[in-house]
């Protein structure tokens, strides 16, 4: 099947490379490939690189380059922060986070409980939002790290990070408050410090950027023992070869998305609203967090009367690419458990697909892809 | 697609054939934190190798999950018959419960005409009727674990390699370029893997009752920590007389007890079969029947009870008939019908 012939409505799991992004990457890789540490010419050529993407994407989340390590992606820099400053702590230290984070988060904060410490899993409303009373009594003056991402990647549903980064000052101001905005940078400009977040996860690929390579932002005045050990890079943050050619990936990418967000989102925007009037038209459904803020690209339907394993199933036969929320290793994919948080009822729970829309969405994406789907329903019903 | 060498082959020669092919790995079993089992069958690592065969031969592929269904139809049964005195015969139920029924749904409905397996048997359409026959290579004959499948359902299956012998099928994947070519068959039951499955059953349930073990004259011979650990013809645990092996001839669960005797008392010539069903129409002339999975054929023949409950006479005693597993009837090659062996006698039915 030709790649134009089918409808990727996965950008949420990842988004194809941006021709700018792909080209910067190769350009590295074949000028600039020697080790950004190295004592020699082509090696401050790296660095050269490094540093202009470093200050680059400091630029672009309000942070300052020295607040920003390249990791190999949002996993890597979500398990450093949640896991790291746990070791050697005494175990009346706390962890609070949710129970609708990504994967990276919840089983790095398991693993921290493995270790011996108490961690607060904060429930959330029908919506997908953060219960704030029920952070606020999770959270005190043992509370070392606290983890609340910006926006959820099965539902889009945006937490109110402000309110609760302010919270967690105002209740312990030692805490370090963590989000993971992997899934927001797509279609979100986000500003560290005005939200008062210390630390972050980023990943390249969400945004058009390379995979393999991310950034762990960690505010001045903080530090973290290293996850990673070997030769000293990264101001001796982090072990092993930068990944230049990925880092100016991803600057390139971030440079066209920053340029573009507005445009770029207002299209998204238009087609899956297209998208979700058009399914409404025909189905019994129920979009996940219609009533409150929410990403632009995601659109999480819940089918009435569908399983939508043998929808995903039955779409990608008939060429649209969608996903129910993560996918594990085996490849089935269980009740996921943000439904399960969100109090979804077990009848439904197994009829949701995630569809997510990119910044290659094209024009009638929307309309395409709802015809897709009502093609398809009718088939298996 | 289990991720071994038959169902890898069976895509591969389906595809070769000029037919639009869907992979499929059923997920049926997972942990409690839904990992995949690590031995048996249905290990993440047999999906990973399925995956790479679908990959190879460029089909769509997908791991659906039957997890809730097999729990239901399949574990429950297997530690409920266990607590029972009865011998499962879990792959049966699976076949009968999850993968010819749930799964030949789901199939239907995205659009495939057949859903195929590597199971060896042979489906031969006859007079607008389809037959279900013995592989020829009798070694790997599977048609015992399908007898539930009737005319209507072989309609909407295919077994590829009911002419082919394990060797040749080795040798078409190793043609093939599949990586399963020369993967070691399993045996085990899938979600009990290489462990007992005692410590599988006493894990689900309180089977810990202990009881006595007796013989034939109600003489106690010794004791037992669960009648869950016993299986008809079962040697292994059992207290030996002076010199002659004894074996479990039956198990009381009413009273908690363990009948055990010399080989000879082992033997039935007559017994129950229950939830029979019929390929096609029900034959009476020159019948055999296996009483398990790749036992030899005994030439028997059957008389009505009543609705689904059929009489065995065995036209020689024969060891080891297990209550529980099932009794399938075959004329030469062709599968007749089957059910399942059970404890009762003929007066208990006419209660």
């Amino acid at each position: 099947m030709n790649k134009n012939d089918y409808m990727y409505l996965d950008h949420a799991a990842t988004t194809p490379m941006r021709e700018v992004a792909f080209e910067a990457y190769k350009k590295t890789e074949m000028d600039a490939y020697a080790n950004s540490s190295g004592g020699h010419a082509l090696s401050r050529k790296a660095k050269n690189i490094l540093e202009e993407s470093r200050e680059f994407i400091a630029s672009c989340f309000g942070a300052a380059p020295n607040e920003i390590t390249f990791t190999s992606g949002g996993t890597e820099a979500d398990n450093w922060i949640i896991k790291t400053p746990f070791i050697d702590q005494e175990k009346i230290a706390e962890l609070t986070t949710t129970q609708i984070e990504h994967e990276a988060v919840l089983a790095s904060a398991e693993n921290v409980h493995k270790n011996g410490y108490k961690v607060n899993f904060v429930s959330c409303d029908h919506d997908g939002v953060t219960n704030i009373e029920d952070f606020k009594n999770s959270m005190n003056s043992n509370t070392l790290i606290a983890s609340v991402m910006y926006a959820n990647n099965e539902t889009g549903v945006v937490q109110p990070i402000k309110e609760i980064s302010q919270l967690v000052k105002d209740i312990n101001p030692q805490t370090l408050f963590h989000s993971d905005v992997v899934q927001a940078v797509a279609t979100r400009k986000i500003d560290f410090h005005n939200l008062g977040i210390d630390s972050a996860a980023i990943s390249g690929h969400k945004i058009g950027g390379p995979k393999g390579i991310g950034v762990m932002f960690l505010k001045t005045g903080y530090k973290i023992p290293s996850l990673l050990h070997g030769g000293k890079q990264e101001l001796e943050r982090r072990a092993g070869t930068v990944n230049v050619s990925g880092v100016a990936g991803l600057a390139a990418a971030l440079k066209e998305q920053q340029r573009n967000l507005e445009e770029e989102t207002k299209l998204i925007e238009n087609e899956r609203k297209i998208f979700e009037s058009k399914i409404k038209e025909d189905f019994d459904v129920k979009i996940i967090g219609e009533n409150v803020e929410r990403l632009c690209h995601i659109s999480n339907i819940q089918f009435k009367d569908i399983n939508s394993e043998t929808l995903m199933v039955a779409l990608d036969l008939n060429g649209m690419g969608v996903s129910r929320g993560s996918a594990c290793a085996s490849g089935a994919q269980k009740p996921s458990h943000v439904l399960k948080a969100m109090n979804v009822e077990d009848g439904v729970i197994n009829n949701h697909l995630r569809f997510s829309f990119g910044w290659n969405t094209q024009a009638s994406d929307g309309e395409k892809s709802a015809e897709i789907v009502k093609r398809t329903i009718k088939e298996i019903i | 697609m289990s991720g071994g060498v038959d169902s890898s082959v069976v895509a591969g020669l389906l595809k070769s054939q000029g037919h639009d092919v869907i992979g499929v790995t059923m997920k049926l079993w997972e942990g409690p934190n839904g990992e995949m089992p690590e031995t048996g069958c249905c290990t993440s690592a047999d999906s990973e190798d399925a995956r790479k065969v679908a990959a190879k031969l460029d089909i769509p592929y997908y791991v659906l999950d039957y997890t809730a269904s097999f729990s239901e139809n399949v574990i429950d049964n297997f530690v409920d018959m266990y607590s029972q005195g009865l011998t499962p015969n879990p792959c049966v139920e699976c076949n009968r419960s999850v993968k010819f029924d749930h799964f030949i749904e789901q199939a239907i409905k995205l659009n495939c005409e057949k859903v195929a397996t590597g199971h060896y048997a042979k489906i031969i359409k006859n007079n607008g009727a389809f037959e279900l026959h013995k592989a020829d290579y009798l070694d790997k004959d599977q048609s015992y674990v399908l007898h539930m499948l009737d005319s209507k359902k072989l309609e909407k299956i295919e077994f590829p390699l009911g002419t082919i012998s394990k060797p040749e099928v080795r040798q078409i994947a190793a043609t093939l370029g599949l990586k399963t070519a020369f993967k070691k068959d399993s045996q085990d039951i899938c979600f009990v893997g290489k462990k007992d499955y005692r410590n599988f059953v006493s894990k689900r349930i309180d089977v810990s009752s202990k009881g006595v073990i007796v013989d034939k004259y109600e003489n106690e011979v010794g004791t037992h920590g669960g009648i869950h650990a016993y299986t008809i013809g079962q040697r292994k645990g059992v207290p030996g007389g002076q010199g002659e092996a004894k074996y479990v001839t039956k198990i009381d669960v009413e009273n908690n007890k363990i009948y055990i005797g010399s080989r000879d008392e082992l033997t039935t010539k007559k017994f129950l079969l229950e939830e029979v069903s019929f390929v096609n129409n029900i034959e009476y002339d020159n019948l055999s029947i296996q009483t398990r999975y790749n036992s030899d054929d005994v030439p028997c023949d059957i008389e009505k009870i009543e609705e689904s409950i059929y009489q065995i006479e065995l036209k020689s005693p024969t060891l080891g008939v297990a209550p529980g597993q099932f009794g399938v009837i075959y004329q030469g090659t062709k599968l007749v019908g089957g059910g399942r062996i059970t404890s009762k006698v003929l007066e208990e039915v006419y209660e």
